[in-house]
């Protein structure tokens, strides 16, 4: 249900993005939880990137945002004005915002200058006006000479390029990107992911962007949020989300090479000596441990090397090997589990016998009893 | 994080939210389908419950018209019904799939020819088919005249295959306009997909029948509804003593005096749970799967070159199809306007034009052709605006109650017989409280219109909800996040994008409703005789030369319409509208 509130549309011209605030959000689709009294904030012209697994939220949340859903209760500010809460639900097209979707949603029987242009609509420029920032917006993508071009007679690289250009045209308050590099390969995923990092910077809207892919994440946000099952689990910069994940489904989403399961022997101030067997590890904890607690040691692919000097050494054989130009990531297999994307400069035969050292500050230590 | 205070102009909030809700849009269409749809509706069907309610019998509460239609007469005549709405249906819908395939997919010759025809097809009502074969296997028919006398073929119109043959004819183009929609907004992928995967022709023709599901059950709903709920055929083939179908009882029923409304109501109940049980087979098969396949990202499909085996076959294939729905028919028709005498024992025939000259200079004739083509111009346009909303709401995930509400009185109207559903016009706008307040539309043009609307809007809507079915959500959603609301929204993106199929609804309803016969007959005012009871009072004049000459004026009138709306479009629209589902040549 729309309500006055509609009529009071967001400010139509900004130079600075909407401060988001989104407090005890709920939604159920029947009996599932889709937000489960999630809270975030963003600050203006910050780049949030939310990273969770399919069926975790995100796109709720993004599309809440937006206005094409209604959350169940909880509030959705943009600035100071309150644009979801109960019966209250400002239109998307008031809200000053603009989305780049998985899909595209490319009008079909549009050209690229007529999709772009469709979005300037609000802002009641004149023609001339309308035409130039149009341009510019195609130039800014590098599609100026594809204005007259139809959806179909792009390509998939293309089309994203044309839904970006839509999107940044009108200089909106927040802009929303839902997975929008999922269908693309990885050479324009990863030139797509630039653009769309330094255009949202230079227009200096709010973003919000969300994904499944870590790599993708960690490249483009300012802050990070990881959501599962409707919760918002850890919000921080990239940095402290994958050095000190607050729990072990951060740190497995945030990307492990495996995991070793083992018993605390020994608890230092900010690390702990964890007996997997015949070896001891030294990791780190970011939650309280006790002597004798069975407990999972999640570990980072970057802490693992075939360097000889290392104390943390575990002996296993390399069951495979991926070249990756700047060097080769092998996986291995110990006696206490798998592990996955050891790198070295040089390539290790596979069969061959080695043991991998493991640096104590990239791997964690997390109670077992929370699986 | 920040309290959340409670808004502070929450009263003035309510206040107009319930403004906006009284004169939203929705609210507006709501009112419309209550009126033109649901209360006839419901005020004709509770008849057979409660005859006291409409001064129809002493009862408040009862089943005894549901005892009288258990009437071993009515439940073969029901059970015929079913049989042949069932056969018609699925034989239709088939015919159209292939004939879709053919015309959209291949470079076959006669698609041409197809496109031109399928409107002809259209606007000819199942009576006037009938009525074609009829006049050249009759006795003292056009073949009689000619020396030729088919005695078995004139048994088997007479019956099942006659009754099953000519409401198939009928429901081609309807599942065709259905299937070719949604076949256009289909980009070749999925096909390429399959063939690329080791599958034959066979196995991505199957993988494209699989993906236009929900308009292949959109065709058979429909062809299901329209043909157990035919007055048309019905009136010409069927008879008590050969194959009785329902329609036919029901026609008896309100003809034999005195009328017994409660039994017509209750054997429509029947009719509307036949109807259920196709919707539930619609719904069985189509649930939890989802068919949006029309994006931005669809490309046109290339056509499939054919061999010259291919293009004979698929040539013999439409040509011989057309012979048959269109040929027969037409030829009937036109044979009958230039004969003198027919139907007569005179053995002295004369053919010239005398009946077409006969029909420009006389008003008796002219009339009923002008007034129906002002009908049917009206009535197409509320109906298209109305099935485009309606069609919507119905592939909508949102609006559970009132999408099923809607779907179940869409459906029930396509299986209401047109007679019985004109009745109910009645029932609903001649009650003291319409005259109370005002709603004086007994008898007048007004109420006609009206009732051709609410007959127009079932399958006119079926007809888009294919294309409805495929459009991608995102597509409006991306309209609304980028500052548009939902009115600019639909004139903007969804409109176009559904542009040509608007434009074949409206065409569609267009033919329909020029020539439409039962709620006519029922509804006309005094001096506005439509066309379809100016025919029959010629026929039943015995003037065979006027009518079918009336009928041919007709067809050509209608053909003209629709080739004038196409060219409109093809010099109109934009060119983005126009390339949608175009295939490469």
């Amino acid at each position: 249900m729309e309500t006055a509130r509609e009529s009071t549309s967001m400010s139509t011209s900004t130079k600075k993005g909407h401060l988001v605030r989104i407090e005890n959000a709920r939604k159920n689709y029947g009996s599932l939880a889709a937000l489960n009294g999630l809270s975030l904030t963003i600050e203006p012209g910050q780049f949030t990137v939310l990273l969770g697994p399919s069926g975790s939220g995100k796109s709720t949340l993004i599309r809440s945002l937006a206005g094409i859903e209604k959350i169940d209760s909880g509030s959705i500010f943009l600035d100071t004005q309150e644009v979801n809460r109960g019966p209250i639900n400002v239109a998307p097209e008031k809200r000053n915002l603009a989305m780049v979707f998985q899909d595209y949603a490319l009008w079909p029987h549009l050209s690229a200058f007529e999709n772009v242009e469709y979005a300037l609509q609000r802002r009641k420029l004149s023609k001339d006006d309308s035409r130039k920032r149009v341009e510019t917006a195609l130039e800014r993508v590098g599609l100026s000479t594809k204005g007259k071009n139809y959806p179909h007679e792009l390509s998939g690289g293309e089309q994203q390029r044309v839904a970006l250009a839509r999107a940044i045209v009108a200089d909106p308050a927040l802009l929303l990107f839902d997975e929008p590099l999922s269908n693309l390969d990885a050479d324009l995923r990863e030139r797509l992911r630039i653009e769309i990092s330094t255009l949202t910077r230079e227009i200096g809207a709010t973003a919000l962007y969300i994904t499944h892919d870590q790599s993708e994440a960690f490249a483009l946000a300012d802050k990070i949020g990881v959501i599962n099952r409707g919760n918002l689990e850890q919000v921080g910069v990239p940095e402290e989300i994958y050095e000190r994940p607050i729990n072990r489904f951060v740190a497995n989403f945030t990307g492990i090479a495996g995991t070793f399961t083992g018993t605390v022997k020994r608890v230092l101030k900010n690390s702990c000596v964890v007996s997997l067997g015949d070896d001891d590890l030294k990791v780190r904890h970011t939650v309280g441990l006790e002597v004798g607690q069975t407990v999972d040691v999640l570990i980072r692919p970057a802490a693992t090397s075939f360097k000889k000097e290392s104390e943390n050494r575990i002996s296993s054989v390399i069951t495979d090997v991926a070249y990756r130009g700047r060097g080769y990531e092998h996986a291995i297999e110990s006696k206490y589990g798998a592990l996955t994307g050891v790198f070295d400069n040089v390539s290790h035969p596979r069969g061959g016998r080695i043991s991998v050292s493991i640096d104590p500050d990239r791997c964690i230590a997390f109670p077992i009893q929370e699986k | 994080m920040q309290k959340v205070e409670p808004s502070r102009d929450s009263f003035s909030s309510r206040a107009l939210l319930f403004v906006r809700t009284k004169v939203s849009p929705m609210t507006i269409f709501w009112l419309v389908i209550v009126s033109i749809l649901v209360l006839p509706i419901i005020l004709f069907l509770s008849v057979a419950f409660s005859p006291k309610l409409l001064d129809q019998g002493p009862e408040w509460f009862t089943f005894n018209s549901f005892k009288a239609a258990a009437d071993p007469y009515f439940v073969r005549s029901i059970w015929h019904s079913f049989v042949m709405g069932v056969v018609s249906s699925i034989l239709a819908t088939a015919i159209a799939l292939g004939v879709a395939w053919i015309v959209l997919r291949t470079n076959s010759g006669a698609r041409k020819v197809w496109n031109l025809a399928i409107f002809a097809l259209l606007l000819a009502p199942s009576y006037l088919i009938a009525l074609g074969w009829e006049r050249i296997f009759e006795r003292a028919g056009v073949l009689n005249i000619f020396g030729i006398d088919l005695p078995f073929v004139r048994d088997l119109l007479y019956g099942p295959f006659g009754i099953a043959m000519i409401l198939t004819f009928k429901g081609i183009p309807f599942a065709y306009l259905v299937i070719s929609n949604a076949m256009r907004g289909l980009g070749e992928e999925f096909e390429q997909a399959v063939r690329v995967h080791g599958g034959s022709r066979l196995a991505a023709f199957k993988m494209m029948s699989t993906l236009l599901l929900p308009a292949l059950w959109s065709g058979i709903a429909i062809v299901f509804a329209e043909s157990i709920s035919d007055f048309g055929v019905a009136s010409q083939l069927s008879s008590p003593g050969r194959y009785s179908v329902a329609t036919f009882t029901l026609y008896k029923s309100v003809e034999s005096i005195p009328v017994s409304f409660p039994l017509c109501a209750a054997i429509s109940i029947i009719l509307l749970l036949l109807i259920v049980f196709a919707l539930l087979a619609q719904s069985r098969a189509l649930r939890g799967r989802s068919f949006r396949v029309l994006s931005g990202r669809t490309r046109p499909i290339t056509r499939q070159k054919l061999s010259p085996v291919g293009s004979f076959a698929s040539n013999l294939t439409i040509y011989g199809l057309l012979i048959l729905t269109l040929g027969v028919p037409v030829f009937g028709a036109i044979s009958a306007s230039m004969i003198q005498g027919l139907g007569t024992v005179i053995s002295n025939y004369q053919i010239n034009f005398d009946n077409y000259i006969r029909v420009i200079k006389s008003p008796l004739l002219r009339s009923p052709l002008l007034f129906s083509a002002e009908a049917a111009l009206i009535t197409a346009t509320v109906a298209v605006i109305l099935a485009a909303i309606s069609s919507r709401m119905l592939v909508s995930t949102k609006n559970g109650v009132g999408k099923k509400f809607l779907d179940f009185f869409l459906l029930a109207a396509v299986g209401l017989p047109g007679i019985v559903f004109a009745i109910g016009y009645i029932f609903a706008y001649n009650l003291p409280i319409a005259q109370k307040y005002g709603f004086h539309l007994y008898g007048t043009v007004a109420l006609l219109v009206l009732a051709y609307i609410a007959t127009a809007l079932p399958s006119t809507t079926r007809s888009l909800v294919g294309n409805m079915n495929q459009f991608q959500e995102s597509l409006s959603e991306a309209c609304r996040v980028h500052g548009s609301n939902g009115i600019k929204t639909w004139l903007t993106v969804v409109l176009p994008l559904i542009s040509r199929p608007l434009l074949a609804a409206w065409c569609l309803t267009y033919c329909g409703t020029l020539l439409e016969l039962p709620v006519s007959q029922i509804l006309f005012p005094p001096g506005h005789a439509p066309l379809a009871v100016g025919i029959d009072h010629a026929l039943g004049n015995y003037d065979f030369g006027g009518g079918t000459a009336m009928e041919v004026f007709a067809i050509i009138s209608a053909l003209v319409v629709v080739a004038i709306a196409y060219a409109l479009y093809e010099k109109l629209a934009p060119v983005g509208w126009k390339q949608l589902g175009r295939a490469h040549q």
